[in-house]
């Protein structure tokens, strides 16, 4: 499948590309390609004109000052790859290490993804588990979104029009037991459920726990039952047989995802087992 | 056989096709164009059953560029079909034929559009105005039989195309000297080919004036019967020829694009091509059957079965694809590789409104066998006895009668292939003649449990049933004091496992020269005798025996100094007989391969995935004339098996197909294979094949799905009796026993 005949013009900044997206209402980004261009293939998005943003330099830096900056440009082997990340967020490195294919994560960045919503792709469940803030920039100057209130319903977002995403802010969690674990769909690897957990731990104990689930339903969502669980427990296999429940029990059953494959209820079942296999690979 | 030492055969030779396949060179139906070629677009059929009250083309005709609109009225004798002419070319009003103005599934044509460019008859089609009126449509198989249902075809009371009865023995005697019964209900569902080359074809009128199709299909003459019959044609009107062909396994046995585009370029004298797409291949060729079976076994206490009973539904969908045949095979089948004393089976092919089923590797086996092998497996298992020696107790012997009351030809080794299996697999015999089975690794992992299987099965090679079994090849000889080079003349088709590798192998053998001086002409109706169909086991066996004739006939006009030397043979398998009605009894096939095939499966017991650690394949395929070949068609047939058992899950809703993409449709890829297949070949030869070979290419399909539910069953305590185990189903059905409940 092609897509129908589109416009092309590449940006060198962050300013011309917000200049160029607010002359042209229409106009998509482009940046790593590996979300927008096969939903254009199948003619499920189209666009007049392309705003390729994928050359800008100051969108690819991977920093670590506290809490760890990374550029909307930076591909997902890259962040999986990069030693602070992997030190400050290490389920952000295992989940981005596991979307797609070699190609897919050599060429797609994480600000797309991000921009995207997909709910079955990885790094928004861990962005969303972690505390992560999506800095974001327009004509009316820069805010910040907290990933909680970013992702909205199926592939929608809090970005307004003629805004781009500059940079994904995650706090440092290195402190804490981290782990991101996906029952991937056998065809596109996207996850069917993925959880994320970043466990406090104090000793043996789970102090607090933050959960996070994307596949399941239409976004990448927080389970505060099974966070509450978790907290204050060892562990044990009491704890996570209650915290198993309880992820399944926050899924609104109106918004979990179903297909001929993975129907809502294994799906909402698996909720329950991928959380186990998360908290267990996290705690090693 | 000849016990001069080989030159030839027996060597993995490279295939002759490797090079530009791998390369992209070699041209596949679909990359094949002519100047000034039209494009031509199918208008399926809108409903599942329905009469076509009238077809409008007005508009589309009207649109630039729409060259001809082709519906009912235009096809001269509206009637196609492999084994009975019961579909029409295309539905519609005008006919002389009772019921061609019936549309029986999504999968029929209401209409052809040609035009000068793809993307304008994609635009022309939905432009055509068909009027419906619906009929009463049915969907399940068991209710198709019954009386009050809606009647789909003339002549077919109950929608029944076919019935086989198997009465050997004594029932009543049987069960009275079973002490142990089994019974159990096995269902099976669709599989989709899923070959890589999505149908397409290029119809044009070449330089004699003939109609020809280019296509990708497992047998150019009946293609070309089943053309020219339609256009009401003569024979040598017509021309097929098959380029490279991407995959078959059974998928192109029946027409696809062949007659409307051969009508089309007949009509407008013009190149005609069309090109499916993914989506469409799979709505619009047939599939593997759904076969529904309930199976009643006993045994002695000593492990001798004595009493078989079973009955065979397969839906057949909207026409007879090979149903009957298919489903005859499943009523030979489905007792397995057992000489029983007393057998009552009764097999049904039915038509429905589903989408058509019909030859698919295996061909009715794999569904018999998994009842068959399950039954087995269960009777061992209440008589606590070793599955593989509950096994060796039962299965054929040299002489053994088929349920069909006759022995089987000679050459039988389902003992020897199951004794290699299970060594292989770990099965020790100690003391002799009491086998012990192996007992797998226990994973570290609480969450996994792994599980042994075994089960092994058998298959006809070549067609069945009093089929007037032939092949052709003509070999020719040239050169003065010395041959230099051979031509041999042999239609069998290419459709990926090898055969024109083999035939040339098989020519250079039996001339006697090296492999480089032979050159193949093949596949083209013009150039060559028919072959008969790439199907069924058969190519290889079939056509070097033909070869083999042929050859020796032309050597002897060598040494009678004829230059070219030229030899012509058909080769005429011994004769078999169809079922008698009544009771079944017939010779039904002239030779066999025999196949055991062993698992290790770990079962992820919360989410129900099912992971083969490793598979052993032990094949008697009689002699190997190219081990590689031999061993690629094992490791392709073991992935294509693990797949219909695993995962691939055709979904029906009302005859319309609801996963038409590999992206819904889930088939194994490089990270689902199982982590290692050994492949045992064994070389026990036919007394009848060339060199001894035996046809292989589907018997490694054949007990894989069984083995694998053993495997599960030996792991977990559960038996899967619905295919495919996907991991939804393993849940239910591990949960429902208090298995990985959360």
């Amino acid at each position: 499948m092609f897509p129908d005949k589109f416009d092309y013009v590449r940006a060198s900044s962050v300013d011309e590309a917000i200049q160029l997206l607010s002359q042209n209402e229409d106009a998509k980004l482009l940046a790593g390609g590996h979300s927008l261009l096969p939903a254009m293939k199948l003619r499920l998005a189209d666009a007049p004109l392309l705003i390729d943003i994928g050359r800008i330099a100051e969108l690819k830096s991977i920093t670590a000052n506290g809490t760890l900056k990374i550029g909307a440009l930076a591909t997902h082997a890259e962040i999986a790859g990069n030693a602070d990340v992997q030190k400050y967020c290490s389920a952000l490195a295992a989940a981005t290490g596991q979307v797609g294919d070699n190609q897919v994560r050599n060429f797609g960045t994480l600000g797309g993804n991000v921009a995207h919503a997909d709910p079955a792709s990885d790094p928004p469940t861990v962005l969303v588990a972690c505390n992560a803030t999506i800095h974001v920039k327009g004509s009316g100057g820069a805010r910040a979104i907290k990933a909680t209130d970013f992702f909205l319903d199926l592939y929608t977002t809090a970005l307004e029009a003629g805004e781009i995403i500059t940079a994904i802010e995650v706090p440092n969690h290195s402190g804490h037991k981290c782990a991101y674990a996906k029952l991937e769909h056998p065809a596109s690897r996207y996850a069917v459920v993925g959880v994320a957990v970043c466990l406090e731990m104090s000793g043996s104990t789970c102090k607090s726990a933050s959960v996070a689930i994307g596949g399941a339903t239409n976004i990448a969502m927080r389970s505060s039952g099974a966070e509450q669980a978790l907290a204050g427990t060892s562990l044990d296999d009491a704890a996570l047989n209650a915290a198993a429940a309880a992820i399944q029990a926050d899924l609104p059953d109106d918004a979990l995802m179903d297909d001929i494959t993975f129907p809502a209820d294994y799906r909402k079942a698996m909720s329950g087992v991928y959380l186990k296999r998360a908290v267990k690979a996290a705690i090693g | 056989m000849t016990k001069d030492k080989k030159l030839v055969i027996g060597q993995s030779v490279k295939r002759i096709d490797a090079h530009g396949k791998v390369t992209g060179e070699t041209p596949y139906p679909g990359d094949i164009d002519l100047e000034g070629q039209l494009w031509m677009k199918i208008r399926y059929s809108d409903r599942a059953h329905a009469r076509v009250l009238s077809v409008d083309a007005s508009q589309a005709l009207a649109m630039p560029g729409v060259v001809a609109v082709y519906t009912s009225l235009d096809v001269p004798v509206n009637e196609y079909g492999l084994v009975m002419k019961d579909q029409p070319v295309m539905c519609g009003p005008g006919g002389d034929k009772p019921g061609t103005d019936i549309v029986r599934c999504y999968m029929d044509y209401v209409a052809v559009v040609v035009a000068e460019t793809e993307a304008i008859a994609a635009q022309a089609l939905p432009l055509i105005a068909v009027e419906y009126e619906d009929l009463p449509p049915v969907f399940d198989p068991e209710y198709a039989m019954q009386p009050e249902a809606p009647q789909l075809h003339p002549n077919t009371p109950n929608n029944i195309i076919a019935h086989y009865r198997i009465r050997k023995g004594d029932m009543a005697a049987g069960w009275a000297q079973a002490t142990v019964i089994v019974e159990e209900t096995y269902e099976t569902t669709y599989q989709e080919h899923a070959y890589l080359q999505p149908e397409a074809g290029l119809s044009y009128i070449d330089e004699q004036g003939r109609v020809t199709v280019i296509v990708a299909g497992q047998w150019t003459h009946e293609d070309q019967e089943q053309i020219y019959h339609a256009l009401n044609l003569p024979e040598n009107q017509v021309r097929v020829i098959y380029p490279a062909i991407g995959g078959a396994f059974g998928g192109r046995e029946d027409m696809s694009v062949q007659i409307v585009l051969a009508l089309a370029a007949w009509k407008l004298r013009r190149p005609v091509k069309i090109q499916w797409t993914r989506e469409e291949s799979i709505l619009n060729h047939h599939k593997r059957h759904p076969i529904k079976i309930r199976a009643k076994w006993g045994a002695t206490d000593d492990g001798k079965i004595v009493a078989a009973e079973a009955t065979v539904i397969g839906d057949a969908g909207g026409y007879n694809y090979t149903s009957n045949k298919v489903l005859g095979n499943a009523n030979l089948m489905v007792t397995g590789a057992y000489e029983i004393p007393n057998i009552h089976v009764d097999t049904y092919a039915v038509y429905t409104n589903n989408i058509p089923t019909g030859a698919f590797r295996g061909f009715g086996a794999p569904q018999a066998l998994f009842a068959a092998e399950g039954q087995a497996d269960r009777l061992a298992d209440a008589l606590r006895m070793d599955r593989v020696a509950f096994r060796r107790m039962n299965v054929f012997q040299e002489g053994s009668l088929l349920s069909t009351g006759t022995p089987l030809p000679k050459g039988v080794t389902i003992d020897k292939v199951l004794d290699a299996c299970a060594a292989e697999a770990g099965w020790f015999e100690e003391p002799a003649g009491l086998w012990s089975r192996p007992v797998p690794d226990l994973p570290e992992d609480r969450t996994k449990l792994r599980g042994i299987g075994i089960a092994c099965g058998y298959k006809n090679i070549g067609y069945s049933f009093g089929y007037p079994e032939n092949s052709h090849a003509k070999i020719e000889l040239y050169g003065k004091a010395e041959i230099e080079q051979v031509i041999v003349r042999q239609a069998g088709a290419e459709v990926g496992q090898g055969a024109h590798t083999v035939f040339m192998q098989m020519a250079a053998e039996a001339v006697g020269v090296p492999f480089e001086k032979v050159k193949l002409i093949t596949a083209d109706t013009a150039e060559t005798g028919s072959a008969g169909s790439a199907s069924a086991s058969r190519l290889t066996f079939m056509a070097g025996n033909a070869i083999r004739g042929a050859a020796e006939k032309a050597l002897q006009a060598w040494k009678s100094e004829e230059r070219p030397a030229v030899g012509e043979f058909v080769y005429r398998p011994p004769k078999t007989t169809p079922y008698d009605p009544m009771t079944g009894r017939s010779e039904p096939n002239f030779a066999y391969g025999y196949v055991a095939q062993a698992v290790e499966v770990e079962v992820d017991i919360e989410t129900g995935h099912v992971q083969l650690i490793n598979v052993i394949s032990a094949n008697d395929v009689g002699m190997a004339l190219n081990p590689q070949l031999v061993q690629g068609q094992i490791e392709g047939a073991v992935v294509q098996a693990q797949g219909y058992a695993l995962m691939e899950n055709l979904i029906s809703d009302k005859g319309r197909i609801k996963n038409p993409f590999l992206s819904t449709y889930l088939i194994p890829t490089v990270l689902d294979v199982p982590l290692e297949v050994k492949s045992i070949i064994l070389e026990y030869p036919d007394p009848i094949g060339p060199w001894g070979a035996r046809g292989m290419a589907e018997m490694p399909f054949l007990p894989l799905m069984p083995a694998i539910a053993a495997a599960i069953y030996n792991a977990t305590g559960v038996w899967m009796t619905s295919q495919p185990f996907t991991p939804e189903k393993v849940v239910k059905a591990l949960r429902q026993h208090g298995i990985g409940v959360i």
